[in-house]
Order: structure tokens, then C-alpha cells, then sequence
């Protein structure tokens, strides 16, 4: 009887295989293909096939179940069905995970690309494999915190630095330029991390004397880590009058913090979207928050990768924005489409 | 239940047939052959020279935590701190070789010393002090981890000033081909002497026959005149000891030092040991299983993501697999 | 004739190497106490592990209240009215006496999810009070004595409303006023119609109060008798059948001057007070005493498992210091535990693995490395030497019979050069024709020089096999018998010489 529960097993298991491969189909190009279950019509024609190229652009991200990235490949896929190419969307579970970027980027290049699109979790680690795109002659684009190599010659990506500035601008306005303010940042060794770190504390301490910032906590943009990171800020300073949170997980912290501990006169600014931070914008829990393009960022990076498989130009940074939203422009026209739930 | 008997006497001559050491062996090497066998089909791109390099390369860092942990888990114990142990011999390397400038060789022999040395402390606590391993080894896993932290400033160490270090995982004494083509990266041959290594410990030594005597039976071998507690001190020592020549595969792998890195490493280490077919009871466990074990892992990763399943799919057939493997076990065991 | 509540006929059952029941019956009216005896290993526990559904049986037949009932399992047993009150008790320490009673079918209410311990606590003090119990229901198991740890697991067994009842050697491990209060409520019991079987080694026991007597001996019956009709020495004749020792003392190798092991004044806590004897070259020493008079504890003692508080052991004249293990064993001194399978061998290792693991140093060099080939020579020259069966040295250790498990152990310490072998219960669930070879072998090694402790629950055994009999009662030696002078009165009288 039990043999015949492990056979089951298996067989659900291969069954599980091949939705996979489905679901594959089904997510980058969803009006291309009529079978979806057809294994055949999920595997990528291989390059040397002879007809009508088929191009494939792989993105190599630094996570993959965030909003946050599942908005930058809604960005990718809209670029992809547009351009009439396939793509595929990949990243480690945590971005402390380098290897397991490097093991994907990989798979990545043993599939022969047309181009790749790359978010390095550290730029030193990646580098012999982008040695090796390069002499396999694939054009490697960087986004969101981009790449740092001569290799890669254009990046698609938020200006951190002065986004985080623009935060704490807003954030100094609302507290009265003065008094105490804390943030948690997601990690100290990535990009992000730093550039909003440092704009965010820069700027308080260039423009605004009267501010003091509390030290920095961390808390691995993980919700559960950055509420007990912000409990520990607010209990260890309990006249804070602003507290940020450097990103999605970390903004979820900081929000947790402040209803657990009941600190309603806490003002909140955050960065990036998701459906929390949405919500307690519009619910006027929190101030406000700058959210990047993600959506743009993933669409750019497409095009940008296409165009230098086509041999055109790209220039070396391009900046996919960001704005200030608060409750009063959340609804705007030129706002609204960059905030991804 | 009828049925169930007459079932049950087809396995029995079964066995007689094959020998139930060798079945075990047979049934991850299948396995493995199936996976390459099923990904060969489903993706042109999976049985290529660079390809089938990546995952041994990959099969690395997690084979030698597997071998390591191997040891500690054949005698009933578990060890969650290996990851973070790894990460940090990684980072005395990155202290040792460019913080302090002193040659490479220093810097691999301070890993390897740090390695076995926090291998050393999880066993004291766990045979001397009678701590749980699971408790004893958390602790020795966060100290560690906030260790790694503390010590490279929370920043990733880089090995700039000392290219030749990252030629020990990625550079290549093996090439073969016009021009050196082709070309196998020393990680992998440093898995395989490891594996060697483990094999001869395990299987050759006094440390492996006590290893699994623990395993089967501890009381006993305490009242066979065996001072367990010194050799399963030891036996924590030597998982250690993998997990500081671990951190230094890992570390000349990335160029670096990561801090922030190594939890999560263990699972999959003890999902390679489980998988080629040692129980976590202890008593009981073959090298050779583990080896397959690790590379039905990393085969299945990169296969996956080869033939282009979503990723969130792949999480859930490595699970699948995981819990067959074992359940299959289980079933020849009966 | 009167209706007779439970009848097994031809009950057969085998495990791997052993046939341990071959076409037993037995029947049971109800108020009656029928008692099973048989020596150890003769079948009984086997016989009612299968009536309680713990082990299912290859052949026969059992028809309870005039119905042929196949029981698959104990909780099934239990449903129908059968219990067992195991010789060693089966109850949670941290759980409650009401928790431990109703354990697996705790009461519930309405949604299922909550457990009503109010009801369980209720139920179990209406029990008590009929059985005249004065237990609080709420007592933690681990906090009250043995005895009345045995009255739960009565009073849980009465829970089923059950028609029989057995009960496994149930006053091992009780003192004589807790025996009487046990008699009372067996008394009890049979007043309300209620059938009971009795397995027990104690005559006197028997005598007093069962109704009839069925013998069973190497896994089969003998007879049935009516238990005023008949001498207890004739149930005994029964019981053992066919000389199957060879006298073993009959020549004496005892050097009388040469004393290999002598302990002063050993003491730990309450399970070893003040304990000194000597030990001589050649000698089988008979450590004798009811269970848990202590006499575990000072072989564990001496040989390290277990640390005592004072007291000196000296080896050959020298005084020596023992705190694990590995001292006993560098001293020449071995131990073969009562229960092999947890502390004496590794069950999932080979033969060889288990003989060479107290001597494996011998057998490694300088790097570590051990020399397989000359440890499967050795392992072969013991498995020669002590017949012991086995396919190979390479066979398993779980896979040999109790016997020659044994020998195994015994193995492990003779490649080790111990002069001073502790047997604790060496005939311990072994079958009667490889007990007699241990006992042949504990002669010859006692010929060849070896000096022994042999700890043993079987008077008969003791007093065939020792030279000198050491006799324990609650952790004090309370007397030193020659074998000339030594019966089983005499030990017994010993054996309960308690403390005023």
C-alpha cells in the first residue's frame, strides 16, 4: 500500500515537472502559446535552428519573490511581448546567496543568449562570467544596482544616492527639521543598501543640524527582522520623531514596529511600494515614500539589451526615476502606473 | 493485506538477488543517470562541456559541507552550524590574506584551523557538556555568523592583492583540447580529494569504525571501553574541518569574503546526505551516496533552469524529490 | 461443565531463528487466576503478547465469550476487554495518573479540539474508590512509588470494563506489604467475575493464590493442573523437565590465594551502601538478590558506567582508580550488560565490527588506520573458538539469535584480554539449548583462569553455576554463602533480610 503512495508520488511529481515547464510558457508570453502543457512548446528553440531567430534574453536578478522583483519582470515580460522575444526572470532566495546568483547566471550562459540582463549581487564575484560573455560576444546590461565592470557598458537604475536624498528632505519638512530620526536599511554590502543609506544620512546631517539620525540598524529586508530591528530603535529612543525604511521589507518593519509599540505620532516614509506600504499611505498611517520605476527598470533593461543585441548604442546609465508619492498624488496619472501591490 | 504479503515476498527475493548495500548505491547512481538522462531531452543546451563544468562546480562548496556533515550525522547528531562556519573561515582567509597581507597558504591554513576549531567547540559542548546537538550547534551557528559580521566590518572581504587566491577554485590544472578548450576548474578537483579523504576516514580509520559504532549503538560503545566523548568531539572537529576547506572553495570562488552568507547551506548539505541514502538516525551512511546526493541536487537545480522552469517550481520539485528520495529508501529498507 | 471465557488452541509463532511458540493452548474461566509458568523463555510472554495483540500469530486460533476473534492490535485487545499489565510498566512519567490512564482516548468536547482533563480526573477517582485506591488522579506519574504505578496500570486496564486480565510477574518490583495490597485487589477483581492470568516465578505466590497452573516449557505446553491438587516442587519438575544444565561446579578452579578484584566499601547513594567482597582467580562468583537489590549497580559500578560516591577497588592487589569505562577495561576488566541490545552491542554492525570495538587500538597504527584483514582473522578465531553461528564475521549483529549475540559480547571482551569478566543476566532471554552453552562456556573460562561475577535472577542458575554466592537486599550484601552450604531458601532468606 505504501509502495503504491510513493509511486503516486513520483508520478505527481513529474506531473509537478511538467506544469512547471507550463507555467513557463504561460508567464512570458501569454498569448503566444495555445498548449501551455506542451513540454515542447516550453523549451526555447535553440539558437542554431534554422527560420526566423528566435531571441532570448535572460534577467539575472537579485531575488525573485518580492513584489518589488515581480515588478521588474512585469516591466521585462511587457518589453519582451512587445519585441516579440522570450525572456526568463531569475534570482536567489536571500541576496546574501552570491554563489547561488553566480550558479544561475550559469544556466543563464550555457543556454547561448542573445543578450543578458544582470543585477550583481557582488560585481567581483560575477566578473569571470562575464569575462566569458564577452568573449562568447553577449552584450550584458545591468539594472536595478547594476554591475560594476568595464564589461558592462550600460546600466538601467534608480538613482539611489538621490532618491534617499529626496526622502529625507521630505522627511525633515514633516518632522520640523528637527529632533531625532532612525532608519532600516535591507543589508550594508549591497549598493542599494549603501547609495540609501548614505543619502538618506548624508542629507539629514549636510542640511539639516538640528536632525540627529540614530544609528543605522539592518534587518536583511526581511519583514520579521526589520520589525524587531525598528522595535529596537523606538524602545532605545522613545522621543524619535520619523523613522525609514531603506525598502518593501524593511518599510514593513518599521510599520509593525510602530502598531505593536502604538506609536501613532511616528511619522513614516518609506521607499519603493507593495500593497502594505499602499495602504497605509492612503490610510495616513504613513507619511509618504519615493518609490523607483520598477516596472520601467525591467522594461528598460529589455530594450536597452535588445538594442545592443541589435548593435545599436546604449547610453551608459539610464536613470528609470523616481517620485515622491504621498496620499494627495497617489491617484496621479503620471504616479500611479509605477506603483506595483 | 493479503496482497501486502505476497508483495512483500516478490521484494524479499528480490533482494536476495542484489545486495542491499549495492541497491543503495545503484538506486542514487540511477537516479542521477535518470535526471541527466530526462534533462539531455528536455534542454539542447543541458549536456554541454561548459554546462556539465557549472555543476560540478556548483556540487563543490555544498559536496564538501556534505561530506563533512556526513560524519556527524552517522553518529545521530546534526550539525546546523557548518554554513556559517564555512563563511566564517572564509572570512579569517580574507583577514589573514589581505587585512593582514600574509601569504595565501597562511590564509588557507587559518581557515581550515578556524573550521576545525569551531567543529571543535560544537563538539565539547555537544559530548562534554551534554548539550543537544541541534541546540549546541544553533548557538555555535549565530556566534558565528555575527562573528563573520563583526570581523570584516560587515562588508565583503575582497582577495584584489592576491589574484593567485582565486585560482584555487576557478583556476585549472586539468586542460585538455586545442589550447586548453577545455578545462576543469580545481574546484572540482578538490572536491574529489575530499571525497577520497572522507571515503579513507570513514571507512579505513579508527575514527570512522567508532564513528558509526556511536551511531548504532553509543551506550554500548561507552561500555566497550570507547572514549566517546573525546571521539565525538573529534568527529565535530573533522565536520569542521570541511566546512574551513569549504569556506575556502567558496571564498576563491567569489573573489570574496561574503559575511552575510552561509545560513541556508546546511539544509542543503543534509538534503545531499539524506538523499544518497543516510539515515538521520544514525548508524548508518556511505561517501559515495553523498557525492551522488550532492550532484542530484546541484544536476537538479541547473537542469531546471536550463529547460526554463519557473523558479518558483523548482523550489517545490527539489522538495518533492528530497521527500521521494527518502520514501524510496525507506521502502528498500523494509 | 462451566462456560469457559477464553480458549487458545494451537497458537504458533516464529521469529527469525527462534520457534518460540509451537502449537500452544490455554484457557481461562472467568473469576478464576490462572497462572502461567514456565521458565524464562519458555513462551509465556510470547503466548500473551499475542492474546493482547502486540504480536499477531502465525497459526491457531482464539475464541473469547464463544466467538473466534483475530486481534490485530493492542488497542483493539483493549476494546474487546483484554488487558496487560506489562512486567516493565509502560506509563508517561510527566503525564498525570487520569493523563496516563486515558491516554489515546482522552475525553473531548463538543468540537473535538480541547482535552477535558476534569472528566478524565473524575472517571479515574470513581475507579479508585472502588478499588479502594487512595491516589490522587492529578499526581504526576513520575512522583508515586512503582507499586502504585501498577495499581494505575490496573486501574487504566479496568478502564475497558475488561474480562481479562494479565498480568507479567507483577510483584518483581514490589515489597511485601505492597505484594498484599496487590493479592487484595486480585482478590477484588475475581469477586467481580473477572479473569486473570498469572505469570510468576514465585511458587509461594502461586500456591497462594491462583486456582489453576498451566507449565510451559521451550515454547511448549506441558499440562494443566488444579492448583490445590498438586505440590509446587511437582510444578517445577514440570517447569524444567529434562536436566538440561550440566553441573557446572562440580570441579572448582578457584586459587584461593590469588584475589584478582576486591572491593572496600563501596557506596553510592541509595543503591549501593557499603558493598566489599573479593574476587579469585578462577572463581564463578554468584551476585545474587531480588531485582533491584543493587546488584546492576555495583557491577556498572565497578566498572565505571556509573560513577559512586566512595570506596576503593583494587586490581590484582593494586588499588585502582575507575571513573569510565575505558579505566575498567584498560584493568582487564569487562562487562556484559543484562540488556545487549541497548548496551551491549551496536545491532547494526558486523560481527567483527562488534568484537574488535573494545580492542580496535591494538589494531590501528601510528596515522589511525585500522588493519581490516587482521580483525576479520581475530574476529574468525573467536567466532571459532565460542561456536558461535554465523554465516560470516561479516553478518550483522541484529541478525544472530540471542545466544550467539551473547557470544559476541563475551568475544569482545576475551579479544581484549579481560581477566575479570561481570556477566549480569547472561542467560537473559536466550533459549534453553543456548543457555546451556553459556553456561559451558563460563566454565571453561573459568577453568582457563578468568575470574567472574555472574549476576543472575535464576536461583537455579546461580546455584548451579557459582563457586560462592554473594547474596544483595536493598543495596547491602546481607550474606556470603559457600555453595556447599547454599539452597534457594537460604538465598531468599537473604534476598529479603531487609532493614528494620
Amino acid at each position: 500500500m505504501k509502495k503504491s503512495l510513493v509511486l503516486g508520488l513520483a508520478l505527481s511529481l513529474v506531473m509537478g515537472l511538467s506544469t512547471g515547464c507550463g507555467q513557463k510558457a504561460a508567464a512570458p508570453a501569454p498569448e503566444s502559446s495555445k498548449e501551455p502543457a506542451k513540454t515542447e512548446a516550453a523549451a526555447p528553440a535553440p539558437a542554431e535552428t534554422t527560420g526566423p531567430e528566435k531571441i532570448y534574453i535572460p534577467l539575472v536578478s537579485k531575488g525573485f519573490q518580492h513584489q518589488y522583483w515581480q515588478a521588474v519582470k512585469l516591466g521585462a515580460e511587457k518589453a519582451a511581448s512587445e519585441l516579440g522575444i522570450e525572456i526568463s526572470f531569475e534570482g536567489p532566495e536571500t541576496e546574501a546567496m552570491v554563489d547561488k546568483q553566480l550558479d544561475m547566471l550559469q544556466a543563464a550562459l550555457a543556454k547561448k543568449p542573445q543578450a543578458l540582463c544582470l543585477a550583481a549581487l557582488d560585481s567581483k564575484a560575477a566578473t569571470p562570467y562575464l569575462e566569458k560573455a564577452e568573449a562568447a560576444g553577449i552584450p550584458v546590461i545591468g539594472f536595478d544596482s547594476g554591475v560594476d565592470s568595464p564589461i558592462v557598458k550600460t546600466t538601467c537604475a534608480t538613482d539611489n544616492y538621490a532618491a534617499a536624498s529626496e526622502v529625507a528632505r521630505h522627511l525633515a519638512e514633516l518632522i520640523g527639521k528637527e529632533g531625532k530620526v532612525g532608519l532600516i536599511v535591507h543589508d550594508q554590502t549591497s549598493k542599494t543598501g549603501i547609495d540609501r543609506r548614505d543619502g538618506f544620512v548624508e542629507t539629514m546631517q549636510k542640511e539639516f543640524p538640528n536632525i540627529e539620525v540614530v544609528p543605522v540598524q539592518y534587518g536583511e529586508g526581511d519583514h520579521a527582522k526589520s520589525t524587531e530591528a525598528a522595535k529596537a530603535i523606538l524602545t532605545a529612543n522613545p522621543d524619535i520623531k520619523g523613522m525609514f525604511g531603506a525598502n518593501e521589507g524593511s518599510m514593513a518593519g518599521v510599520m509593525n514596529a510602530a502598531k505593536e509599540l502604538n506609536k501613532t505620532d511616528l511619522v513614516m516614509v518609506g521607499f519603493d511600494s507593495g500593497k502594505l506600504l499602499l495602504d497605509a499611505i492612503k490610510a495616513g498611517t504613513v507619511a509618504g515614500a519615493v518609490s523607483q520605476d520598477p516596472v520601467g527598470m525591467g522594461y528598460a533593461a529589455v530594450q536597452a539589451a535588445y538594442k545592443a543585441y541589435k548593435g545599436e548604442t546604449n547610453p551608459e546609465f539610464i536613470d528609470t526615476g523616481f517620485k515622491w508619492y504621498d496620499k494627495t498624488n497617489m491617484d496621479a496619472e503620471d504616479i500611479k502606473p509605477i506603483l506595483y501591490e | 493485506m493479503q496482497n501486502e504479503v505476497s508483495k512483500n515476498q516478490s521484494g524479499i527475493s528480490l533482494k536476495n538477488f542484489i545486495n542491499p548495500a549495492r541497491a543503495q548505491k545503484f538506486l542514487a547512481f540511477g537516479a542521477l543517470i535518470l535526471l541527466l538522462i530526462f534533462f539531455s531531452f528536455a534542454s539542447p543546451y543541458f549536456m554541454t562541456f561548459d554546462n556539465v563544468v557549472s555543476i560540478m562546480l556548483s556540487t563543490c562548496v555544498n559536496g564538501i559541507l556534505a561530506l563533512g556533515i556526513i560524519f556527524v550525522i552517522i553518529t545521530g547528531g546534526i550539525d546546523l552550524s557548518i554554513g556559517t562556519v564555512m563563511t566564517f573561515s572564509s572570512v579569517m582567509a580574507g583577514v589573514t590574506i589581505t587585512t593582514m597581507g600574509l601569504p595565501v597558504w597562511v590564509g588557507i591554513i587559518v581557515a581550515i584551523i578556524t573550521g576545525t576549531f569551531c567543529g571543535f567547540i560544537s563538539g565539547t559542548l555537544v559530548s562534554r557538556l551534554k548539550l543537544q546537538p541541534f541546540i549546541a550547534t544553533l548557538g555555535v551557528m549565530m556566534v558565528t555568523k555575527g562573528l563573520s559580521l563583526v570581523l570584516s566590518g560587515t562588508k565583503p572581504i575582497y582577495f584584489s592583492d592576491t589574484p593567485s587566491f582565486r585560482k584555487i577554485t576557478v583556476g585549472s590544472f586539468i586542460k585538455f583540447g586545442a589550447e586548453g578548450k577545455y578545462s576543469i576548474p580545481n574546484g572540482i578537483l578538490i572536491f574529489a580529494v575530499m571525497a577520497v579523504i572522507a571515503a579513507i576516514i570513514l571507512n579505513k580509520t579508527k575514527l570512522g569504525r567508532y564513528n558509526f559504532a556511536i551511531g548504532s549503538n553509543e551506550e554500548a560503545t561507552r561500555l566497550s571501553g570507547v572514549n566517546v566523548e573525546k571521539w565525538k568531539t573529534a568527529i565535530f572537529a573533522l565536520c569542521g574541518a570541511f566546512a574551513g576547506v569549504a569556506g575556502v572553495v567558496m571564498a576563491a570562488r567569489l573573489d570574496s569574503a561574503q559575511p552575510a552568507l552561509g545560513q541556508g547551506y546546511e539544509l542543503d548539505a543534509i538534503a545531499s546526505v539524506v538523499i544518497g541514502g543516510t539515515s538521520m538516525s544514525g548508524g548508518e551512511g556511505t561517501i559515495l551516496g553523498t557525492v551522488i546526493g550532492a550532484f542530484i541536487i546541484s544536476t537538479l537545480t541547473n537542469g531546471l533552469k536550463v529547460m526554463g522552469v519557473a523558479q518558483e517550481w523548482q523550489i517545490v520539485i527539489t522538495g518533492g524529490v528530497l521527500v521521494l528520495a527518502v520514501l524510496l529508501d525507506k521502502m528498500r529498507k523494509r | 461443565m462451566e462456560e469457559r471465557l477464553l480458549v487458545m488452541e494451537g497458537i504458533d509463532k516464529s521469529f527469525p531463528g527462534v520457534h518460540a511458540l509451537d502449537h500452544c493452548r490455554f484457557d481461562l474461566k472467568a473469576g478464576e487466576v490462572h497462572a502461567l509458568v514456565g521458565e524464562n523463555g519458555a513462551g509465556k510472554s510470547t503466548l500473551m503478547k499475542i492474546l493482547t495483540g502486540v504480536y499477531t500469530k502465525d497459526e491457531g486460533k482464539i475464541i473469547y465469550k464463544g466467538k473466534e476473534i483475530h486481534v490485530s492490535g493492542t488497542k483493539e485487545a483493549q476494546e474487546m476487554g483484554i488487558c496487560i499489565v506489562h512486567q516493565e510498566l509502560n506509563l508517561m512519567p510527566h503525564l498525570t495518573v487520569a493523563q496516563n490512564m486515558f491516554i489515546g482516548r482522552e475525553f473531548t468536547g463538543k468540537n473535538k479540539a480541547f482535552v477535558n482533563d476534569v472528566e478524565a480526573n473524575r472517571r479515574a477517582q470513581v475507579l479508585f474508590d472502588k478499588m479502594n485506591l487512595k491516589l490522587d488522579p492529578k499526581t504526576k506519574v513520575g512522583k508515586i512509588t512503582v507499586a502504585m504505578q501498577q495499581m494505575v496500570e490496573i486501574a487504566k486496564a479496568l478502564s475497558f470494563d475488561s474480562s481479562v486480565l494479565v498480568m507479567d510477574e507483577p510483584t518483581t518490583a514490589l515489597t511485601e506489604s505492597e505484594t498484599e495490597e496487590l493479592f487484595k485487589m486480585i482478590k477484588l477483581l475475581k469477586e467481580k467475575g473477572v479473569g486473570i492470568v498469572y505469570i510468576s516465578h514465585r511458587m509461594e505466590e502461586i500456591k497462594r493464590i491462583t486456582d489453576r497452573i498451566t507449565v510451559m516449557r521451550d515454547g511448549m505446553y506441558v499440562d494443566t493442573v488444579n492448583t490445590a491438587e498438586v505440590e509446587m516442587s511437582q510444578v517445577i519438575n514440570m517447569m524444567v523437565g529434562r536436566t538440561i544444565f550440566e553441573t557446572a561446579n562440580e570441579e572448582n578452579y578457584t586459587d584461593k590465594e590469588n584475589v584478582v578484584l576486591e572491593v572496600k566499601n563501596l557506596n553510592r547513594g541509595k543503591a549501593i551502601k557499603n558493598v566489599s567482597f573479593k574476587l579469585h582467580k578462577g572463581e564463578i562468583l554468584g551476585l545474587s538478590g531480588l531485582m533491584g537489590a543493587g546488584r546492576t549497580e555495583v557491577a556498572r559500578a565497578i566498572f565505571g558506567a556509573d560513577k559512586f560516591e566512595s570506596g576503593e577497588i583494587y586490581v590484582k592487589g593494586q588499588k585502582v582508580k575507575i571513573t569510565k569505562p575505558l579505566d575498567a577495561v584498560n584493568h582487564g576488566i569487562g562487562y556484559l550488560s543484562e540488556d545487549r541490545k541497548r548496551y551491549g552491542l551496536t545491532l547494526s554492525e558486523t560481527v567483527e565490527q562488534n568484537i574488535s570495538l573494545a580492542s580496535i587500538d591494538r589494531y590501528t597504527n601510528k596515522l589511525g588506520f585500522t588493519n581490516m584483514s587482521t580483525i576479520t582473522e581475530m574476529s574468525q578465531e573467536y567466532v571459532n573458538k565460542l561456536s558461535i553461528k554465523t554465516p560470516s564475521t561479516k553478518q550483522k549483529a541484529k541478525n544472530l539469535s540471542g545466544g550467539n549475540q551473547q557470544k559476541v559480547v563475551i568475544a569482545k571482551w576475551l579479544l581484549r584480554d579481560c581477566d575479570i569478566l561481570i556477566f549480569d543476566e547472561p542467560t537473559k532471554g536466550i533459549d534453553v539449548g543456548a543457555k546451556s552453552e553459556i553456561y559451558k562456556l563460563l566454565s571453561q573460562l573459568a577453568k582457563e583462569g578468568k575470574a567472574i561475577i555472574m549476576i543472575s535472577s535464576e536461583l537455579p542458575e546461580i546455584l548451579r553455576m557459582s563457586n560462592r554466592i554473594v547474596v544483595m537486599c536493598e543495596g547491602r550484601i546481607t550474606g556470603e554463602l559457600d555453595i556447599k552450604d547454599a539452597t534457594q531458601e537460604e538465598i531468599m532468606k537473604y534476598a529479603t533480610k531487609r532493614e528494620a
